[in-house]
């Protein structure tokens, strides 16, 4: 176990000084956040043109109480009174509006909107604010009493409604409905850490083919055994995965607590974290059993066979069944996902993010499967490094492969 | 000489029913340096991984007298296959190999800084591996294979691939190490560099032992007289000389393979008159002589395999 300390100590410190790493580390959330920036700030530099200058033929002289609608202010249009009575004088005029305002559109319910091409498209929507004024006008033409009027501009809504739970207090209800985020902010939190750890795994991938690669292995191995070295990858791999995500939500956290003033730290200091991180943890395990065996067996990359690459693929095996997981998270579907080891991680995760109340037995037995899952692969993995990591020149077969497992 | 540090006995293994090594045994004593001869798939790192135990012997057994089992912080190891990380600075490789062997890390910073200084590296130590070059780099190995200073020392094939002068530089640290007490196993095919240097030597060929003694005993044994001449004579003739084994011809040169029992005196009275000589010279056959002659099958040693030096 200290060997293995050590060996941990060293991968971590060899990447830490990686450049690389560091670039990526810190490029990936910057990365992110571009993305998720970027098009709202396009939108922004976009949704600024000019506001059109707008001419107002006033027959019904309502413009004077129009104008000071808080909206209007907003918009900031460039509003003109006209007397002329045909759109056709803004021919060649260029970002200009006409709305026309007469008796006759009024009582045909239409008032006419003519736009000179160049206007931007939302025009057309701003001008919808003067609906409502205008219907108000309409009806207050009718003679009609305020009460009669507030009841017209009401209008008929159709409304969802809970059927009422006469057993369940009140207080209960109150928490478990109406909040989603309960059960998601820890789920979230914990995917970022499997997403994580389940990156720097697969690196145990590469640090393993390297090993054999650059022939090191052999005097590694004259100080400690083969599982020192294969237990103190996945230990440093690991801890290269926490420094990761801890590096991630410190940009992640005070940014989404002031861009969308989410109380994040409240949600996520919960005891269901713990176990949504155990299940991230034991992923991570799992895969880093896999890489890190399946690594030892390859020397060349771009020489990879089809079953090496297959075997890379197998974290994101999960995101194919996804959907129909989240479309019904205690579906058929969801529960053999969680019982199979590859994508059990995963699926637990999201399912028990979306669920509100969680399916102890099944987590249960998932756990178990899981254990016994990483318990095995440790074993086989362990066997295929102490044999592939020393064979020089060449990318084991699956057949070898085969013939070590069986030793 | 010490007393035995490691001891191998009967040591066999195979690969797919192919023995690649049988009944191995030898001994390596402290402050000595022993020499595993042998051509190129002669068993040497079989034999040397075996005893590192980066494999498992079918056969035979392997004892350190100082522990159970591999004690894997007494000991040095500088593997056939070279290769260090490459993209890492050479003393934190350095301290790196240190810490895996419990060494205290402040004493293995002076030692490294004092080799890289000794093997012409002063002021390379934050360099990384990948700026070197080979040799360099095989500087850099054996460093970490001693930086911890290790009771034994194992070597394979250390001179491969250094020039004369790198080689020069090895022999030297090599034989510094053995009087200080280490006790140096080493591995080689380039028998004039292992001649002149190791104490004791195992020869291996096809896996199995052909020689193993001191270098003295044998070189009386086994490296008999040769006398080079140098000048046009018949093949034929210079056979039909006495106590000459066979001849090897080469243009104008001509070196006769004497048999163990000569005495020079007597032999250089009876040389014919005609023989024409423009240079002689007598000396032994080298150890060099001796492997290309097991090697190639061409020695009479061959025959004579049961023939131990000891």
């Amino acid at each position: 176990m200290r060997n293995s300390l050590k060996v941990a100590k060293w991968e971590m410190k060899k990447n830490m000084k990686n450049k690389s790493f560091i670039i990526s580390l810190f490029l990936t959330p910057i990365l992110f956040l571009v993305f998720a920036t970027l098009p709202s700030l396009l939108e922004k530099f976009d949704s600024e043109p000019e506001p059109p200058t707008v001419y107002i033929f006033d027959d019904l002289h309502v413009w004077n109480e129009m104008e000071k609608l808080p909206q209007l202010k907003e918009l900031a249009w460039n509003v003109k009174a006209t007397e002329e009575e045909n759109p056709s004088f803004l021919e060649g005029k260029e970002n200009v509006a006409y709305i026309s305002l007469t008796e006759q559109s009024l009582n045909d319910g239409k008032i006419p909107v003519y736009i000179s091409e160049d206007v931007d498209g939302d025009f057309v929507h701003e001008t919808r604010f003067l609906e409502e004024p205008l219907r108000q006008l309409q009806l207050t033409r009718l003679d009609l009493s305020e009460e009669e009027i507030s009841l017209i501009a009401k209008g008929v809504v159709m409304e969802e409604a809970e059927i009422p739970h006469p057993e369940s207090s009140q207080k209960g209800d109150v928490e478990g409905e109406s909040d989603p985020f309960k059960r998601l902010v820890p789920g979230a939190f914990a995917g970022v850490i499997l997403f994580s750890i389940v990156i720097t795994g697969m690196m145990i991938f590469q640090s393993a083919s390297q090993e054999k690669k650059e022939k090191v292995a052999e005097i590694v191995l004259s100080s400690l055994t083969p599982e020192e070295l294969m237990n103190g990858k996945i230990i440093g791999y690991f801890g290269l995965g926490i420094v990761q995500v801890f590096v991630w939500l410190l940009f992640a956290i005070p940014i989404i607590m002031w861009r969308f003033d989410f109380p994040v730290m409240e949600y996520l200091l919960v005891p269901e974290t713990l176990l949504l991180l155990l299940i991230a943890i034991a992923g991570y395990l799992l895969f880093a059993a896999i890489f890190v065996g399946i690594g030892a067996t390859v020397e060349d990359m771009t020489a990879t066979s089809n079953f090496q690459g297959m075997v890379m693929m197998l974290p994101f095996l999960p995101a194919a069944i996804i959907g129909p997981v989240i479309a019904d998270p205690s579906g058929m579907i969801a529960k053999i996902a969680s019982y199979f080891p590859i994508t059990s991680p995963a699926i637990l995760l999201v399912r028990l993010s979306a669920l509100d109340e969680w399916p102890w037995m099944e987590i249960i037995i998932s756990l178990v499967v899981l254990a016994l899952s990483i318990w095995l692969f440790m074993k086989l993995a362990g066997k295929i490094f102490k044999t592939g990591i020393l064979m020089y020149g060449k990318n084991a077969t699956p057949q070898e492969i085969w013939k070590w497992l069986r030793q | 000489m010490g007393e035995a540090i490691l001891t191998v006995e009967g040591l066999g293994k195979s690969f797919k029913n192919k023995q690649i090594i049988k009944n191995i045994s030898f001994h390596v004593k402290k402050g000595e340096i022993m020499a595993i001869l042998g051509p190129n798939g002669a068993g040497k790192s079989t034999t040397i991984r075996n005893i590192m135990g980066i494999m498992y012997p079918d056969e035979g057994s392997i004892t350190f007298h100082s522990s159970k089992g591999v004690p894997r912080h007494k000991i040095g190891y500088l593997p056939e296959e070279r290769g260090l990380y490459k993209g890492v600075k050479i003393m934190d490789i350095l301290l790196y190999f240190a810490e895996l062997k419990d060494y205290p890390l402040e004493k293995a910073r002076k030692r490294a800084l004092e080799y890289l200084e000794k093997f012409d590296l002063k002021g390379k130590e934050k360099v990384t591996i990948e700026e070197l070059s080979k040799g360099m780099a095989q500087k850099v190995q054996f460093i970490s294979s001693i930086i911890h200073e290790p009771e034994l020392l194992i070597l394979d094939e250390p001179f491969s691939g250094l020039d004369p002068v790198s080689q020069e530089l090895f022999k030297k640290e090599i034989k510094d190490l053995a009087n200080k007490g280490t006790a140096i196993l080493l591995s080689s095919h380039q028998m004039n560099l292992v001649e002149e240097l190791c104490d004791r030597l195992f020869m291996i060929h096809q896996g199995q032992k052909i020689i193993y003694g001191t270098m003295d005993e044998v070189k009386k044994e086994y490296a008999n007289f040769k006398c080079t001449i140098k000048g046009s004579n018949d093949l034929s003739r210079l056979e039909q000389i006495a106590m000459v084994e066979r001849v090897e011809q080469d243009g104008d040169q001509s070196i006769l393979y004497l048999t163990g029992d000569v005495v020079i005196p007597q032999w250089l009275k009876q040389l014919p008159e005609g023989l024409q000589i423009e240079e002689l010279s007598i000396d032994r056959t080298s150890l060099h002589e001796i492997f290309i002659g097991i090697a190639t099958g061409k020695n009479m040693l061959m025959k004579e395999n049961e023939l131990y030096a000891k």
